[in-house]
């Protein structure tokens, strides 16, 4: 018989005895020519849709990358509603413009619209952390998220205030405090996630992040300045204050782009997995600022010369390399997790999909 | 339609309780999915079960009812199986895996944008220009008008009685809700604006220009056009759409929605408005028995002061593109029929 599972699948020798931890690295088999397709036609039809299809678009999207996405064999899968999602961007559009149009109208009118999304906004994204955990499975379990609400407020409220009033010389421990939250209630199956992290490992990584986005910033300024000094001297028009300043913000968007965020995304991620655990088990994941970098740098350049073209092979590029860089240090069977009790499949399943569910980016 | 038990298909199966994999054989019976492993066997009803989506080297997973389910990595096989079996993949699945449906959608997303853009987006702005709050357009022209004092233009040089004058004059021709107002026209010269609140902008530079008020007039009737028709809030309506749509695609720029106003400013008007504006124009004057050559003149005027000044592209002359061809038209039916 040909069963290529009957190889891998159990009874196996107990390996755990030797208590060496067994390495399970995550494996991403998602290819840029596939998923250029998905992203085409999931671009048409949100186009055709006025955007109303972007939520099915999303959820298809997501399970190509899920299911794309193997650990020890077996792949992960996304379950999301796309009428959640939806209702979550349509509620996210109107925060939006609330947010933006309620000051030029009166100056009453947007504190008392701002009131309204400081006590709002922690609940949806509270609520939205765990559509996304509840929507992901793997071997059939489902991931969960029980945060509360206290600590919502705590994370999506009080801590950006405190950052914002401090010059965001406490965001870091703001970034701590939030992505505690987001592990430390999470669970797979009945299984609870554990998470240690140090505030100072954070306020490190945004250190050299600082350094680096100061450089940008100079490096923008005497590139802007020596471009249209150059224009000046040969009498081609004038440069405004404003055109100058418009000048320096996007070329730093673009070096912020390229110089912090992956030296940033690199090292938040190794911190996040390398001190996480679930039950027995740990993780290691190895992101290497260099290679991001390079993979940043290709990727940007390749979208650009393919008018967007690009992206969808530009997405796969990164998400694989992010994924493959984790491995999961097995402290014992995988066979062993156990779905929440009282929380079967069918139950949570996308026909029951309640009506406070909603899905908004972060 | 079966297939039997030697042709069955490997299979991972999951029950949904524990992450415990069972190596298992997958095969059809007539209407009826047969699962096989060790330690377990199930038969279901094809109907009950429900078959992810191909997608690429991702396992197809079928689900059972009770929440189990079985992932799939013998492609081919499954494939022949689902096809004795009836099942019919969704067509945008289909779309997203054939080169050729690919190829189309870029070409038909290329027509749709460009077509989007020519026409749809100026069409839905023109239907939605009526229903913007008064509240919200005044709030917004007096934004922009604060950007345009900031960054654009001095106070007026001017006599008070000639601003005054003229401010009487206009007044007494018109019924549409306006202001006006002077400036020194600094980078952009002689030039007019209309915001779509009925603040109406002149340049002390159009002012010397202009050979006498009736011309200056004549230019404001345009502008009042603008005013009327709702062309500034409708360009501003296409700009915000355009915003929001590339926020969207290309991920968060959080205040796009409130660099609104300098669309005003910065893109013109389109070649349609500005006929429109002249057309408006020349009723107007026409009605108060007066000669849209005036207007004309005034045109070849300001057109002339832009090129010889080499001023840069502005207001007037940017959007102005084709200054003879309306020149030409206004003289056409400047006498009344
Ligand atoms: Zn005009």
């Amino acid at each position: 018989m040909d069963n290529p599972f009957l190889a891998v699948a159990p009874p196996e020798p107990d390996p755990f005895i030797a208590g060496t931890p067994r390495r399970e690295p995550l494996t991403f088999t998602g290819r840029g020519r596939e998923y250029f397709g998905i992203w085409i036609v999931n671009l048409v039809l949100s186009v055709v849709t006025l955007g109303i299809y972007s939520a099915w678009a999303k959820v298809r999207r997501l399970q190509y990358f899920h299911r794309n996405t193997s650990l020890a064999g077996s792949a992960f899968d996304y379950h999301g509603d796309p009428r959640a999602i939806l209702k979550g961007r349509i509620i996210g559009l109107v925060l939006l413009l609330a947010y933006n149009l309620s000051f030029d109208v009166s100056l009453w009118l947007g504190i008392v619209t701002l009131l309204l999304l400081a006590i709002v906004m922690p609940r949806l994204l509270m609520r939205s952390l765990r559509f996304r955990a509840r929507n992901t499975s793997w071997r059939g379990l489902r991931f969960g998220f029980d945060g509360g609400l206290r600590e919502a407020y705590s994370v999506f409220l009080l801590w950006p205030v405190l950052s914002v009033f401090t010059a965001y010389l406490l965001a870091p421990i703001w970034h701590q405090r939030l992505k505690t939250y987001q592990f430390r209630h999470a669970r797979f199956g009945a299984t609870r996630f554990a998470i240690q992290l140090r505030e100072s490992s954070f306020y490190k990584i945004y250190g050299v992040a600082l350094l680096v986005g100061m450089a940008a910033f100079l490096l923008a300024l005497v590139a802007t300045v020596g471009v249209v000094a150059a224009a000046g001297t040969l009498g081609e028009g004038r440069a405004t204050p404003l055109m100058l300043g418009l000048a320096v913000v996007g070329l730093m968007w673009l070096l912020l782009a390229l110089l912090v965020w992956p030296y940033v995304s690199a090292r938040l991620q190794n911190l996040v997995w390398n001190n996480l655990t679930l039950g027995p088990h740990r993780f290691q994941s190895a992101v290497r600022v260099r290679t991001l970098y390079l993979i940043t740098f290709t990727n940007l350049l390749a979208t650009v010369f393919t008018l967007g073209l690009f992206m969808p092979f530009a997405t796969i590029r990164l998400l694989r390399y992010r994924i493959e860089s984790v491995t999961l240090l097995a402290g014992g069977p995988l066979d062993d997790f156990l779905a929440a009790p009282g929380q079967d499949v069918a139950a949570t399943g996308e026909e029951t999909a309640d009506l406070f569910d909603v899905d908004i980016a972060l | 339609m079966s297939t039997s038990r030697s042709e069955a298909i490997p299979a991972l199966y999951f029950d949904g309780r524990s992450a415990r994999p069972h190596a298992a054989q997958l095969w059809l019976e007539g209407d009826v999915l047969r699962l096989e492993a060790a330690d377990l066997s199930r038969s279901d009803p094809v109907m009950s079960l429900r078959v992810s989506e191909p997608m690429g080297r991702a396992p197809r997973l079928v689900s059972f009812p009770d929440g189990a389910h079985a992932e799939i990595r013998a492609h081919e096989q499954f494939a022949r199986l689902l096809q004795q079996s009836g099942h019919v993949d969704r067509a945008t699945v289909r779309f997203a895996f054939d080169a050729r449906w690919v190829l189309a959608s870029v070409g038909l997303l290329l027509l749709l944008v460009w077509a989007g853009g020519r026409w749809g987006l100026p069409w839905a702005a023109e239907r939605v220009a009526p229903l913007v709050p008064r509240l919200a357009v005044e709030a917004m022209s007096t934004q922009a008008l604060a950007l345009i004092d900031e960054r654009l233009l001095e106070p007026s040089t001017l006599d008070a009685d000639v601003t005054a004058r003229l401010a009487e004059t206009l007044a007494a021709r018109t019924d549409v809700p306006h202001r006006l107002y002077f400036r020194s026209g600094g980078p952009v010269g002689a030039n007019a604006f209309a915001l779509p609140d009925g603040a109406l902008i002149v340049t002390d530079e159009l002012v010397a220009l202009a050979p006498d008020d009736e011309a200056v007039i004549a230019v404001l009737m345009h502008e009042l056009g603008h005013v009327e028709l709702r062309h500034g809030l409708r360009m501003m309506l296409q700009g915000s759409a355009v915003a929001l749509i590339m926020t969207g695609y290309f991920g968060d720029v959080s205040n796009l929605l409130a660099t609104a106003p300098t669309y005003i400013i910065q893109s013109g008007y389109s070649r349609d408005m500005e006929r429109e504006a002249d057309d408006y124009a020349r009723r107007k004057l026409l009605a108060q028995g007066r000669s849209p050559a005036v207007l004309a003149d005034m045109l070849e005027r300001l057109a002339s002061a832009h090129r010889d000044g080499g001023d840069g592209p502005s207001g007037w002359l940017s959007s102005h593109p084709d200054v003879a061809e309306r020149v030409a038209a206004l003289r056409e039916r400047s006498a009344p029929r």
